[in-house]
């Protein structure tokens, strides 16, 4: 019985590293938060709806693509998020492959306590969408996000972007500071939480959560493509 | 009792044999506590890698730069989690601390190797967040603790071994 003891130890912690393994692995993955249902799978804001919990988000959202789309995809994101970095010229990639069959929705989800400037990221954003520019400053964030991820101050960096895109600066340094815009990243902020997103980018298409292992272009075309064959699209 | 001894192993084994009684007072200790420290180096590298499999940016409570860690290309071999590398190299260190507490020689013998494998890859490690990435990860400190003290563990039960050799020479 000695000698089998501590064969027996590592049998039994063997077992348990697997069992928290896949514990952890079942807390990170969360399930579709709301079945998609064929009237409400046209719109982000009322595709979770079934789920009683999920707020509704800033209306209007930021999207992008025609309002009638088969499918839409909703990211939560953080603008100074390395995946969410990633993630962006895939879905530019979707966005031009599949034109006017998708539609995507941004919702702010500032990790404000891992990334120091996700917050004024965002809040600039937000800002340039006042003036009607969201997607611009959007994609000006995260094709330069490793630049201004590790700058000392990215206030002027930011207001760089603002001119780039034609803003009224002043405009978009009020509006990056005022009541309105913290309340749009807000409400995102708490669809997401609503709907049980925990990290970033967590992206929903029609409503059910996409795995962020099928936010490879390859994986996430096969996804959408299937979603328009169910739609008969 | 042998004058002359030609090999670790035999070290060990006349160890065993002509002084087991002494033998089996610290240095058994000393590699059962390094077991049990394996197994926070364990947990944390199983959450390392559950987190690094989901590919999202996970939230840091003491320290800033866990995603930026996480996600930079040298958190990953050839596609293969390190986290996952550094969980399998934990457990068979506990695997062998395990043996080396209940008299196993061989595992005793093999145990210095592996720590000294993963100190000068924990060295290397934080020599990556700290000049290359220039952010740290807090579970990946916890890691590099949890590495050193199994390098000072397993070297103090060696050197309790070498010196039961000179008393027994």
């Amino acid at each position: 019985m000695k000698r089998a003891l501590p064969f027996l130890i590592i049998a039994v912690v063997l077992v348990a590293a697997v069992l928290v393994a896949w514990n952890l692995k079942q807390s990170a993955v969360q399930a579709p938060i709301a079945a998609p249902t064929p009237s409400s799978s046209q719109n982000p804001s009322q595709s979770a709806s079934p789920a009683k919990v999920a707020e509704p988000g800033a209306d209007p959202p930021r999207a992008i693509g025609d309002a009638k789309a088969p499918v839409t995809l909703e990211e939560f994101g953080d603008f100074q998020c390395p995946p969410c970095g990633l993630l962006h010229p895939v879905l530019k990639t979707m966005e031009q492959e599949f034109g006017p069959r998708l539609r995507i929705v941004f919702r702010e989800f500032p990790l404000v306590s891992v990334h120091q400037y996700a917050a004024v990221a965002a809040r600039s954003a937000e800002a340039a969408g006042m003036q009607g520019k969201f997607w611009e400053m959007h994609d000006l964030l995260y094709e330069n996000q490793k630049f201004w991820s590790n700058a000392f101050d990215v206030r002027p960096i930011f207001e760089g972007y603002a001119t780039k895109i034609g803003l009224d600066l002043e405009q978009f340094k009020r509006d990056s500071s005022s009541e309105a815009v913290a309340q749009r990243i807000l409400q995102d902020g708490k669809r997401g939480t609503s709907l049980g997103v925990k990290g970033t980018p967590t992206v929903f298409m029609n409503g059910s959560e996409v795995p962020f292992e099928s936010l490879a272009p390859e994986k996430l075309r096969v996804l959408i493509n299937n979603e328009l064959t169910a739609k008969g699209r | 009792m042998p004058v002359i001894l030609n090999s670790d192993s035999e070290v060990v084994s006349s160890l065993e044999e002509s002084n087991k009684p002494n033998h089996a007072r610290r240095a058994p200790v000393l590699y059962g506590f390094a077991a049990f420290v394996s197994l926070i180096g364990l947990v944390d590298s199983i959450y390392l890698t559950v987190e690094h499999l989901s590919g999202r940016s996970v939230q840091c409570t003491i320290v800033r730069g866990c995603s930026e860690v996480l996600s930079s290309p040298y958190a990953s071999i050839r596609g293969l989690p390190l986290a996952l590398i550094g969980a399998i190299a934990y457990f068979a260190v506990f695997s062998l601390g395990t043996l080396a507490a209940f008299g196993y020689k061989s595992a005793a013998r093999l145990l210095p190797i592996v720590v000294g494998i993963m100190f000068l890859t924990t060295l290397w490690l934080f020599y990556l967040q700290a000049f290359v990435i220039r952010a740290f990860c807090q579970f990946c400190l916890l890691s590099a603790l949890v590495t050193l003290v199994l390098t000072v563990l397993v070297f103090l039960a060696r050197r309790q071994q070498k010196s039961k050799l000179k008393l027994v020479l």
